[in-house]
């Protein structure tokens, strides 16, 4: 596909290199001299100078023949102009960064008058993606798959825990609950466990099951947290406004700690929450508040550091949840090495966001992705595929007489509206639409799941 | 240091010289010569190389240093591993002598130590002249090109081979980049080769001269160079495709995409051919008694013109014979060398385009010490990056031909061939002038020297920057 990206910002950058990877070409576009030659000196990209939002440059950057157009600069204005500039020039699809809180409603209107194709709010991204943290607590991180139907939880095996030492096989006649662990990492390297696998502590274990079952799993295995009723969030920015109209339909209580005056008036106006306008570095004010009872604390003030150091300080005081919001992606793995292992980015969001809008178009040729999901800090890809006709080497056959490829496994099967989680005897039939984990990245046609 | 991709990289691209080698080896077989020499080197380079090609690592992460370092050792390499037909058929013997030819054809310098060139064998004048197409377009992009896509890396190799101030892709992916910069290099190259023969050129002539034209290197088969040939449609059709190879290779592509607008908007394109018209018409003046008639007085000085300004290097007339005022734009154009992104050498004319122009800026802040000026080319603003890369690569110039000619000058000829002999080198040209002259060869030389003109050719090829971090010790320092 032929990918224009305006915005050699962080996320422009995220963007470039995974797609330039997926063999895309990308042309990006951005005003900084030194940014552009950055990212082109590293990734495999046309860089044109100039602002996004000026026809002679997207005329330089042949958007009449591109496909996408991706707007990631740090202006929503620009984004939006941009778009609909490209649109006009004949550009296929537009995704714009749009983060004021005031334009997103008028997404619907963009969509429709501005042919946007996708607009991506990066706070209300990470907003979310902290909810659905919050509604599984034992695990680090969740997703959904098939609009919700099953759950993919990781989380990291403690030294204490029951299961250290047992192989999956083991473990799996032992609590007789329907789970899979589709994926492992161990010292940084992400594998697909065959029933071998041996648990140790500190792997991180991601776990299929269907919504009910993984409670019970969690359960069962003894790390099972009682799901949040209070929460205690350092931080009222823009994330924090997103976050807590989540939690108002979630109806789950939670007291936010904000120095401005003007966003403690604002979040209290709107929201049914416990406002205190106060520092939220203040050791004092945090146990005030009942840092140490707190199901969860979650760290989302605008200051990287600020996060990291009083969620470090949370942690001595509170059995709950921490969840840290880092801004620089530099530092994500800086501050996961001290402890901090729930860590959600803005950036990060907005480029997987963007990744998995991008990978359903340019698959949409060839092939019958629905969705597609990366796992293990993008390790990992879970591949959702709708078996639209039988394939002879596939369907229909029990799959553990199935040749699959090194590296993939088939995490889940919705057979008439019904979870499997599958094992050997199980097949694929037509119509069913099917989960496939894999750590090779360029998988794209069902077909390829097989040797 | 990523010494085991260097080492990857590097065995592919000593593999791909193995397999360049089978043409001048078939050429050998066609004539019903020895082709001993040619196998004997290819499995020489399959046992050195294929223990590195073999394996690729598992990190294959490079950056700047590693470019520059992979593609100046990779030039090295191949000229250390092409000069062994030579040395093993025994034409000639001494590797050091050896070496310089092969150089002096991989870089497209076309300087030679041969006397009598004509007493060689097909095979190996065939592998001396190809070396010119090779280096020409350079093999780092040839790796690029034929290689699945590398990633990232693969720009670090580009920009460390194309010459030029300013390294762009035509379109987005590298690899389609190196394709069509090669496309375009074959397809004119095959234009040449039926223009030779439509002048009643030989085919294996045709071909050597091609090649030698197209790289704008400049070794002939015969010894009197182009002149041996006694054929005047031939020398207007090599005269004409020797400018055409020294063009940006850009300006090609965009013709191919019918932007015929863009390419005349070219500053570099209308410097080229006013320095071209004006020196030949300079030079046929200055020369005209020399000549019988308009005709060979124009199509001489057109001709030494444009093969040196593209550093070719071709000769029909000793202009070292030539009055002082066409000797010195001879030289004058030694240095200008031709458009930048073409196969030519020199400082090349966009890049003492920006030097001028930023001469001037730099005047007008003299007058007006507050006013704020651009450098612009082809209309579009330059960085201040570019320009300061532009002067410092000068200074860099200057240093290094300074440093030779004293170097150089121990071996005890006249100043004129000493630093005409380095600027040659430097500017991938070939022929030089004084004691030697444009017809003789760079034989005299001590052995010292021709190193360190080798080591000219090499920097003058990559453009400076890839051999001095090689050669320099903070890069091999651990850190």
């Amino acid at each position: 596909m032929n990918i224009v990206i305006v915005g050699a910002g962080v996320v422009g950058a995220a963007i470039c290199a995974q797609l330039a990877l997926e063999n895309h070409n990308i042309t990006l576009v951005d005003t900084n001299y030194s940014a552009l030659t950055d990212i082109s000196n590293r990734c495999d990209v046309f860089g044109v100078i100039g602002n996004g939002a000026d026809l002679s440059t997207l005329k330089k950057a042949s958007v009449d023949k591109a496909d996408l157009l991706i707007a990631v600069t740090s202006s929503d204005e620009i984004n939006i102009l941009c778009c609909a500039a490209a649109k006009k020039l004949g550009v296929k699809s537009t995704i714009a960064r749009v983060r004021n809180p005031e334009y997103s409603e008028l997404m619907s209107f963009m969509r429709s008058e501005l042919n946007l194709s996708m607009t991506i709010n990066p706070e209300l991204a990470v907003a979310k993606e902290i909810y659905r943290m919050l509604r599984f607590p034992s695990a680090t991180k969740t997703d959904t798959f098939c609009r919700g139907r099953v759950d993919v939880a990781q989380f990291t095996v403690s030294k204490d825990s029951s299961i250290c030492g047992s192989t999956l096989n083991e473990l799996r006649s032992k609590l007789n609950i329907r789970f899979l662990v589709c994926a492992t990492l161990r010292d940084g390297e992400a594998l697909i466990p065959t029933g071998h696998f041996t648990i140790e502590a500190g792997d991180v274990l991601c776990v299929t099951a269907p919504e009910d079952e993984i409670t019970k799993f969690f359960k069962a295995i003894g790390v099972y947290k009682h799901p949040v009723k209070n929460i205690l969030i350092s931080g009222g920015g823009r994330t924090t406004y997103y976050l807590e109209a989540l939690l108002k339909k979630g109806k789950i209580k939670s007291t936010v700690i904000e120095k401005n005056e003007k966003i403690c008036r604002e979040l209290a106006e709107d929201f049914d929450c416990t406002v205190i306008c106060n520092d939220s570095a203040d050791q004092n004010v945090l146990l005030e508040e009942g840092l140490a009872n707190a199901d969860a604390f979650l760290a989302l003030s605008n200051e990287d550091e600020e996060n990291a150091i009083v969620s470090m300080y949370a942690k001595t005081k509170t059995e709950g949840r921490i969840i840290t919001m880092i801004k620089s992606i530099s530092y994500v793995d800086l501050f996961r090495g001290v402890g901090l292992d729930s860590i959600v980015s803005p950036k990060t969001s907005t480029a997987t966001y963007i990744m998995r809008y991008v990978r359903s178009m340019a698959n949409v040729r060839s092939s019958e992705i629905e969705s597609l999901q990366k796992l293990m800090d993008d390790r990992v890809e879970a591949l959702e595929f709708l078996i639209k006709q039988n394939i002879p080497e596939l369907t229909n056959i029990p799959l553990k007489e199935l040749k699959l490829r090194r590296g993939v496994l088939i995490a889940c099967i919705v057979h008439n509206d019904k979870v499997i989680i599958p094992s050997g005897n199980d097949v694929i039939s037509r119509g069913d639409t099917v989960i496939i984990i894999t750590t090779e990245a360029q998988i794209k046609e069902i077909g390829e799941i097989l040797k | 240091m990523n010494y085991r991709m260097i080492g990857y990289l590097l065995g592919l691209i000593l593999l791909i010289e193995a397999a360049l080698m089978m043409l001048p080896l078939s050429t050998a077989l066609i004539f019903g010569e020895n082709v001993m020499p040619f196998i004997i080197t290819v499995l020489i380079i399959l046992a050195v190389a294929l223990p590195f090609a073999l394996f690729k690592p598992k990190n294959s992460q490079i950056y700047t240093k590693e470019g520059f370092v992979t593609v100046a050792a990779g030039w090295i390499l191949l000229s250390a591993f092409g000069a062994l037909p030579f040395v093993i058929s025994g034409t000639i013997p001494n590797y050091i002598n050896a070496f310089f030819e092969t150089v002096s054809g991989f870089t497209t310098t076309g300087a030679t130590i041969l006397s009598n060139i004509e007493a060689l064998p097909k095979g190996l004048l065939f592998w001396r002249s190809f070396t010119h197409w090779i280096g020409g377009m350079g093999v780092l992009v040839f790796v690029l090109a034929i290689l699945p896509s590398s990633g990232g890396q693969a720009m670090y190799l580009m920009r460390a081979e194309v010459p030029g101030p300013t390294k762009g892709k035509l379109v987005p992916k590298m690899r389609q980049t190196a394709l069509i910069l090669y496309g375009i290099y074959f397809v004119l190259t095959i234009f040449q080769v039926l223009a030779l023969l439509i002048c009643s050129f030989p085919l294996y002539d045709a071909l050597v001269t091609t090649f030698a034209t197209a790289g704008t290197g400049g070794f002939s088969v015969l010894n009197a160079s182009i002149a041996g040939y006694n054929n005047p449609a031939a020398e207007w059709v090599i005269a004409v495709f020797m400018l055409l190879f020294g063009l940006n290779f850009n300006l090609y592509f965009l013709l191919l995409i019918r932007k015929v607008k863009d390419v005349f908007k070219s500053e570099e394109l209308r410097a080229y051919i006013i320095i071209c018209a004006a020196s030949t018409v300079a030079i046929a003046i200055n020369t005209a008694h020399m000549f019988n008639g308009l005709e060979e007085c124009l199509r001489i000085s057109f001709f030494q013109v444009s093969s040196i300004m593209t550093t070719t290097g071709f000769v029909t007339s000793n202009f070292g014979l030539w009055p002082v005022f066409s000797k010195s734009i001879i030289i004058i154009l030694m240095i200008v060398g031709a458009c930048a992104g073409s196969t030519a050498g020199g400082l090349k004319v966009s890049r003492i385009l920006i030097l001028l122009k930023n001469i001037a800026k730099e005047f007008k802040r003299i007058v007006r010490p507050r006013s704020v000026n651009v450098v612009r080319l082809d209309g579009e603003v330059l960085s201040p990056e570019t320009v300061h890369i532009a002067t410092g690569y000068l200074t860099v110039y200057i240093t290094i031909i300074i440093i030779t000619v004293l170097c150089v000058s121990l071996d005890g000829f006249s100043f004129e061939t000493n630093f005409t002999a380095t600027l040659s080198c430097i500017n991938n040209v070939g022929p030089i002038l004084g004691d030697i002259g444009p017809t003789g060869n760079m034989y005299d030389f001590s052995y010292p020297s021709k190193i360190i003109l080798s080591l000219n050719m090499l920097i003058g090829r990559l453009e400076i920057m890839p051999m001095i971090v090689l050669f320099s010790p903070s890069t091999w320092r651990k850190r």
